[in-house]
């Protein structure tokens, strides 16, 4: 066969160009088009998808700026022998970065600094003025120790020194501890965060319960309408689906204070029970600005994730099957059991997936309504993003929440098969 | 193309580059609303000047100035955050050019008259805005019989029942849970300072009442909780209760001792796209005469001594003509019984004192 294509002429096109290489220039025609065409998606999702994620990915583990203002000092630190107080050489490397330092420089690694230690703020900010007047003077001290300690006596507290281990490495995991409640002791080992502070593991198991629950509660609830919506005839299903939308297409600030307005101890639902004599007046149920409150309102918010991919994979399902299956002798319930809804399985998916994905992240309606202890993670990305600055640590809680959907989007494809998802 | 179809896609193009314009970032509602009446109405230029909202925080500051894209001129910043951006070089050192603010009738500078006040200006990149407080409030008819007066009944449910409206952050309610304990308030932030477990005192006074507190977020949560009843007093800005009041006719009473005065800035960005009409308007919004103005729509009160005069010569100074000095925080009296915030040891130990505080409300 070889031997017989190589020995015929080639086959030319009009243009006396070989065929096989006028099709290729046609084709690669084709080929760039089709890569202009889909170049400005591509941009897009480059620009705001892949350039973020990697950002926020590198922020997550930087932590070379204060790298580059106490270059000499963090080099001394490291030699010590971790007994005591530092030795001489590296007050004395720490008095010429602070005295030749650049303001806006040492300004941010300050910020950086009392992440690890509060007070190293005020500390280096009271003494930075008297540090740079002995410099200035050109008389230097003897003891750049004893000098730093007399000027102020946090310089001789341990306590400062200790968090120094914390911030020496240019790549660092320290945020990635401290968003699980962790940080370095003196050597560098991981250890427990005081215990008064821990509170970002109970965060973390925090939102992953709410989500869980709300996917199951938006699962039981959002089924039986589901259903109802696909089997009605169309001018009921209709008006149905209008009672869905209705609160899908409201804001969703409106719909939280709904819910305060409902769930408060002088609100709706408790006025009803008092009235009906339930439960008495000095009784009333605190069911807002608490963990109850966010579930609550969070699955009522999210339950159209749930009964739309629901209803469409409901209504493509032929009535036929159950009738088949009750003809061959199934009872209803196994009918429904063993026939319509392994059929489902696909919408139950696409709509637990997407209501746990946007309940782990969910902020404002936690945020309204949580109070005391419904408060999920993402309020402290913001808090983090806003008040302390703390960049670092944002982009490590960012990451961990990225990684937790990562595994369970994994453990969903082994157990369920990520082609069995269908939106419709 | 339709002439009208033109002119909107024109209008839409040009809005982001409104060339020659101040913008100022501040908190939004009545608060800037109350900014736009008293600066920039009574501004020589004022429709160069335009009022953006935001959520506060450093967080957008620091992502306009790293990326080099900065869109705002001013921002209205909390003090600890003055602090914080002037350090980290957010805002432009302006401390030079203090000698051009206008100074007040008696001939004090800026610095000098706010001294004159009790406060030290903490940054060098700002002009001073306003005092305002978290101050406890109470509807006196849920109180028929003795009505609460001091910070240690806020702490007391016994003598005063009903639930406690407190926020879901640190600041404020650990200073009161303090001077509920006995702390002088003038001694607070000493206390927080010199004594070790200062803040495990606090937390201590705060668990007595901790199964009573329904936690708000919203400034204007509070006022709603004690309307409806839900909570019997509760913790809120001043300014809001000030115009629940004032302006809606509500019947609300306050405690002021134990209230904690904190401070507000407007700072010049660094990189400002329009700097030099900005700093014209941030030496006009900082002067007595525009402080003083403020007041007339809300209850904070100026933080440069000579502001107060003006409002105190001018009574009744509210705009609906009514007297604005009994809901003022910074009356001599009131400042006898509050807490003056210092916003540097707070730049030091909010975070810590926050995730504690969070591990507190949670358990």
């Amino acid at each position: 066969m070889e031997v017989f294509i190589s020995t015929t002429e080639q086959i030319l096109t009009t243009d006396g160009l070989p065929l096989k290489v006028s099709l290729k220039k046609a084709e690669r025609k084709n080929k760039i088009r089709a890569f202009l065409l889909v170049f400005p998606l591509l941009l897009f999702i480059l620009v705001t998808f892949v350039v973020p994620i990697g950002d926020m990915l590198l922020r997550s583990v930087d932590d070379s700026h204060i790298n580059t203002v106490f270059p000499n000092t963090f080099e001394e630190y490291r030699k010590w022998d971790r007994n005591d107080l530092p030795p001489e050489e590296v007050y004395e490397a720490i008095f010429f970065e602070l005295a030749t330092g650049e303001g806006i420089q040492v300004g941010k690694a300050l910020t950086r600094m009392n992440y690890s230690k509060s007070g190293w703020k005020s500390l280096i900010k009271k003494t930075r003025r008297q540090i740079k007047k002995i410099y200035k003077s050109g008389e230097l001290p003897t003891s750049y120790k004893d000098t730093l300690i007399d000027i102020h006596e946090g310089w001789g507290d341990t306590l400062f020194w200790i968090s120094m281990a914390q911030m020496t490495e240019e790549r660092t995991l320290i945020y990635y501890w401290n968003a699980i409640d962790r940080t370095y002791d003196i050597d560098g080992n991981v250890v427990m965060q005081d215990e008064k502070r821990r509170m970002y593991v109970k965060t973390w198991i925090r939102t992953l319960k709410v989500s869980v629950y709300v996917t199951f509660f938006c699962l039981i609830l959002g089924f039986p309408v589901a259903h109802l919506l696909a089997n009605l005839p169309l001018r009921y299903s209709n008006l149905l689906m209008i009672f869905v939308l209705l609160p899908f297409w409201t804001s969703l600030l409106v719909r939280t204070t709904a819910w305060i307005v409902m769930l408060q101890q002088k609100g709706v639902i408790n006025g009803v029970l008092v009235w009906l004599g339930i439960i008495d007046d000095d009784q009333r149920i605190q069911m807002v600005y608490n963990m109850t409150g966010t579930i609550i309102a969070m699955t009522q918010i999210l339950l159209p994730f749930m009964i739309l991919p629901l209803y469409s994979v409901m209504k493509v399902i032929p009535k036929s099957h159950m009738r088949a299956a009750q003809n061959l002798g199934a009872k209803p319930v196994r009918a429904f059991i063993r026939v319509y809804l392994p059929q489902t399985v696909p919408g139950m998916s696409a709509g637990g997936l997407l209501v746990f994905v946007l309940a782990i992240g969910y902020f404002i309606t936690p945020e309204l309504v949580g109070g005391k202890d419904g408060q999920l993670i993402g309020h402290w990305i913001a808090y983090h993003l806003k008040t302390t600055l703390n960049w670092g640590l944002c982009a490590a809680i960012g990451s961990i929440l990225l990684a937790v959907m990562l595994v369970l989007y994994w453990l969903y494809n082994k157990i369920v098969g990520i082609d069995n998802i269908k939106l419709g | 193309m339709s002439k009208f179809f033109k002119a909107f896609l024109l209008a839409f193009l040009a809005f982001p580059f409104a060339a020659n314009a101040v913008t100022v970032a501040s908190w939004g509602g009545a608060y800037t609303e109350s900014q736009i009446k008293a600066y920039k109405d009574t501004y020589s230029n004022p429709d160069i000047i335009q009022f953006e909202n935001y959520n506060g925080g450093l967080g957008e500051v620091r992502a306009q100035v790293e990326s080099g894209n900065v869109a705002w001129d001013l921002v209205d910043v909390l003090p600890d955050q003055a602090i914080t951006g002037c350090d980290e070089g957010l805002f432009e050192d302006i401390s030079g050019l203090y000698g051009d603010f206008i100074a007040a009738d008696n001939g004090d500078g800026l610095i000098a008259d706010m001294e004159a006040n009790g406060v030290t200006n903490l940054s060098d990149c700002c002009g001073p805005q306003i005092f305002w407080t978290y101050v406890v409030f109470f509807d006196p008819d849920a109180f028929p019989g003795n009505k609460p007066s001091r910070i240690a009944d806020f702490f007391d449910v016994e003598n005063f029942p009903g639930k406690r409206g407190v926020h879901t952050w640190a600041n404020g309610f650990i200073q009161m849970a303090l001077v509920a304990d006995g702390v002088k308030p003038s001694a607070v932030y000493t206390v927080l300072k010199d004594q070790t477990g200062a803040v495990d005192r606090a937390f201590a006074k705060m668990d007595t009442i901790k199964d009573h507190i329904v936690h708000w977020s919203a400034g204007a949560k509070p006022l709603e909780l004690v309307k409806s009843g839900e909570v019997s007093m509760s913790i809120a800005y001043n300014g809001r209760v000030g115009a629940a009041v004032l302006s809606e006719g509500e019947n609300f009473e306050y405690i002021w001792e134990g209230q904690l005065l904190e401070q507000e800035y407007l700072c010049l960005m660094t990189g400002a796209p329009d700097r030099e009409n900005a700093i014209d308007f941030l030496i006009h919004s900082t002067s007595p005469a525009s402080q003083a103005e403020q007041a007339k729509y809300i209850t904070y009160g100026p933080m440069r001594a000579s502001g107060i005069d003006i409002i105190k010569a001018g009574e009744p100074w509210f705009h609906t003509g009514i007297d604005v000095m009994p809901h003022m925080p910074n009356t001599p009296e009131r400042l006898k019984v509050s807490v003056m915030g210092d916003p540097e040891w707070w730049a030091d130990n909010g975070a810590e004192i926050d995730e504690r505080y969070a591990a507190w409300m949670g358990n």
